[in-house]
């Protein structure tokens, strides 16, 4: 199997650390080598936050290479234009449409790069969802990123009971079953969007 | 492998384990970025006693105490909080180690969290130990098992120098089980164990000839992975994660021999010699400062390193072929770069920032409007220095600002200045080591010096993720131990101590500011607690578009739920507030002019994390 590499961006405090555990997990059960990275700045909370995945038969450097992007979970819109160039032509990804002011975009000096994104949007084969609503529909917002992932497992050959095991070893008993509801209510949003 | 005994671990999580399995007994530490996670990780293991220390020293010394007493000791701090401890590590060094000693310095290229981007290889050598140089989390935790058995065995401390992204990353890792390592009691042996002169004088050669045998035994070699190539003229000399990287690009590359040291010092010299000796040219591809380069180059190995591969940041797998690219080493169809590669486009910088709720951040608002020359430290507070508060002048090093304005102070007074100066500091940094720099006040302060110093107690070491630090205590109950800083300043002989809610914004503002207008010493201890640590959470304030005159001084307070929105029916952006990102501090109501701002009736608690 040729190796997937799957990017996920967002802010400080939006869980992206326990996401890249939790694919980590599903991808290890399901028998594969598995190398990831979180890269966390200064702040506990608001500053740029991202992670990396790589799934394969066997894994070097946990770093995607430049271009080398598979699949990009961004859980936060401008953070997931960031990294548009470092994704392949026929990426797949899924942008969460809640959207974080960064300090330059508060103070007014420059504006929110709606453009920007949405001109990615088309350019990529991906999919936009409120995510914190939808997981909020599930039970806990906190459950937005597990949903994403949900919407992004078509493109992973990770079987279902993989990745509810993933669920199980990854969250604290009292977020799992929302977790597990989350991520079948993601792959089932991917599914009515034909993004499979 | 046996699947059933793999985890996923991050490199943190694997020292840890490595040092559990190897029966450490007693792990110390003081919270830094990247290495945090490697104490908590330790506090899970019910055999293993791991405790946060006041500072690196403490730190460092409770791991001496615990090796001299004959258990295996762990010490884990990022690379400058390595210089905290070298003046016990440069002493102990000399000892005789009995229960393995390791050291874990977390080395930061690329400064990702980090006020430098210091190569604690070089202290390693200085201090005459050896160090080991993980790639993976695998070998994070077999290095470390590794370390605390050549520390036992030339009895000497050993580093383990992880960086950022080996500690932050996670691959799979084959456990095993604990094994116990305890010596006997510590020996009545003062010429080895108290270093004052003459003992000092045989360690001298102690510690050389340790390091001798290291180097000329096979321990030096088996961490070593060699792969060479038939008929290649290059060697690659690596290490750590750089290793990992080159694989990623070595198939662009020409056939050459690679060799992946696990101990970067002391290096076998007369292996490598033999080595280096079979080829035409030795590269050597290293992060930071060119140390294995040196060390082969002391030992009349030809080679090159730093003349293709940066000195400082990371070493990321495009680097490397960049580097290898211009060495004349990549495959012909790879030779020139091409020219589709893609140039980064300006994406909008976000800048980390204070918390909503956080109480450092009506500090800064003051001071940027005070216009005041501050010399701030180390800790959330840091970000007093970004946009749009830019309400710091310097930030050197932890605890540093007192002693800084000290001299300010002595030198403005010289040349015939006398500009007030603001110190700010918070708890853990005040604990960690800016007690010496207040203690020194008391005698050095002229009556007409103008010093203000705000020590922003908000209860932990809130930056590295919220450990406890001494002022814990009171904010958790009546009975728990802690030390009350104002009465701590107060015993220092520092007359105006005042203790100040800062979310009572006007009166911290007039008390501030008149102390800045006043000459003499001033201590205001800010007493709100980390917002974020103690989940404090009041109502969500909420703004009125028809009362708002759009003048933005709530939002340059740079509170994260804050921002200028349109509204139906109003020409004008005006203020607003997004309610699940609010935790009620009220700052932005205080600072509004026109009273826009406020909780409405029935308004609750976010509930958001």
């Amino acid at each position: 199997m040729k190796t997937i590499n799957v990017m996920i961006a967002g802010i400080g405090g939006q869980g992206l650390v326990m996401t890249t555990e939790f694919i980590c997990q599903a991808a290890f059960l399901e028998g594969y080598d598995i190398k990831s990275n979180d890269v966390i700045g200064l702040a506990q909370r608001g500053g740029r936050v991202w992670g990396s995945v790589r799934i394969g038969e066997k894994i070097q450097s946990p770093n995607i290479p430049e271009g080398e992007g598979d699949l990009l979970l961004g859980i936060e819109p401008m953070e997931a234009l960031r990294w548009q160039e470092s994704m392949k032509s026929e990426a797949k990804m899924v942008l969460n449409r809640h959207l974080v002011y960064p300090t330059n975009v508060q103070q007014e000096q420059e504006a929110y790069p709606q453009d920007e994104i949405q001109h990615m949007l088309e350019s990529f084969d991906s999919l936009e969802l409120d995510a914190l609503m939808e997981a909020r529909k599930c039970g806990n917002e906190k459950a937005a990123n597990t949903l994403m992932v949900g919407c992004v497992s078509h493109f992973l050959p990770i079987s279902e009971e993989s990745w509810m095991e993933a669920i199980r070893r990854t969250y604290p008993e009292k977020v799992r079953e929302v977790n597990e509801k989350a991520w079948k209510k993601g792959r089932d949003l991917a599914k009515e969007a034909e993004f499979i | 492998m046996d699947k059933r005994n793999q985890q996923i671990m991050t490199g943190n999580q694997a020292v840890a384990r490595g040092f559990y399995e190897a029966g450490g007994l007693v792990a110390a530490s003081y919270p830094g970025s990247p290495t945090v996670e490697i104490l908590e990780s330790a506090q899970q293991y019910p055999e293993v006693d791991a405790q946060f220390s006041t500072n690196e020293k403490v730190a460092l010394e409770t791991a001496i105490g615990a090796s001299f007493a004959g258990v295996r000791a762990l010490a884990s701090m990022k690379h400058v909080g390595v210089n905290i401890a070298a003046d016990p590590l440069m002493t102990f060094t000399q000892t005789p180690v009995r229960g393995g000693f390791v050291l874990v310095s977390g080395d930061d290229p690329g400064m990702h969290s980090s006020q430098n981007e210091q190569d604690n290889r070089n202290l390693a050598k200085f201090a005459n130990m050896a160090v080991l140089v993980p790639g993976d989390s695998q070998e994070a935790k077999d290095y470390t098992k590794t370390a605390l058995e050549i520390s036992e065995k030339y009895a000497m401390p050993v580093m383990l120098q992880i960086t950022s992204r080996i500690c932050h990353s996670r691959c799979l890792v084959e456990t095993s089980e604990r094994e116990e390592a305890i010596q006997d009691e510590f020996p009545r042996n003062v010429p080895s164990y108290a270093m004052i002169p003459p003992n000092t004088f045989d360690k001298q050669y102690a510690m050389k000839e340790r390091l001798e045998k290291l180097s000329s035994h096979n321990d030096a070699i088996r961490m070593n992975a060699l792969k060479e190539e038939d008929g290649a003229d290059t060697l690659i000399v690596t290490t750590g994660l750089t290793y990992y990287n080159f694989k990623e690009v070595e198939e662009k590359i020409k056939p050459v021999s690679i060799l992946k040291l696990g101990m970067v010092y002391p290096l076998p010299e007369q292996w490598l010699k033999g080595l280096a000796d079979k080829y035409k040219n030795v590269l050597v591809i290293e992060e930071m400062t060119p140390f294995i380069e040196n060390e082969l180059k002391l030992m009349g190995i030809t080679c090159k390193g730093k003349e293709y591969f940066s000195f400082t940041g990371e070493l990321q797998s495009e680097d490397i072929l960049e580097g290898l690219r211009e060495a004349g080493l990549t495959k012909e169809e790879f030779a020139v770069r091409s020219s589709d590669d893609k140039t980064e486009k300006h994406v909008t910088p976000r800048p980390p920032l204070f918390c909503p709720g956080c109480p450092h951040r009506p500090v800064f608002d003051i001071l940027k409007k005070s216009k005041v020359m501050v010399n701030n430290d180390i800790g959330c507070y840091s970000m007093g220095l970004f946009p749009p508060f830019e309400a710091a002048h310097s930030l050197i090093s932890m605890g540093a600002t007192l002693g800084i304005s000290t001299g300010m102070l002595k030198a403005n007074r010289k040349a015939g200045r006398n500009t007030p100066l603001v110190s700010v500091i918070g708890d853990g940094t005040f604990f960690h080591s800016g007690m010496p720099g207040m203690v020194n006040l008391i005698n050095t302060l002229h009556p007409e010096d103008n010093l203000t110093i705000l020590l922003l107690d908000n209860g932990t070491t809130a930056m590295t993720g919220g450990q406890k630090n001494a002022s814990t205590g009171k904010r958790l109950s009546e009975e728990e131990k802690h030390v009350d800083i104002p009465q701590l300043v107060k015993a220092m002989g520092i007359e105006d101590v005042q203790v100040l809610d800062q979310f009572r914004y006007k009166e911290t503002s007039e008390v501030v500011k008149k102390a800045i207008k006043t000459p003499g010493l001033s201590v205001l201890v800010m007493s709100r607690p980390c917002a974020l640590h103690f989940k404090i959470k009041e109502p969500v304030f909420q703004v009125d578009p028809d009362v708002c005159i759009a003048c933005r001084t709530c939002i340059r307070t740079n509170c994260p739920p804050l921002r200028m929105k349109e509204y139906e029916g109003q020409e004008k952006l005006k203020s607003s507030i997004d309610p699940s990102m609010c935790v009620g501090c009220s700052i932005c109501a205080q600072v509004c002019p026109v009273d826009a701002i406020k909780r409405p009736e029935g308004g609750k608690r976010n509930e958001n994390d």
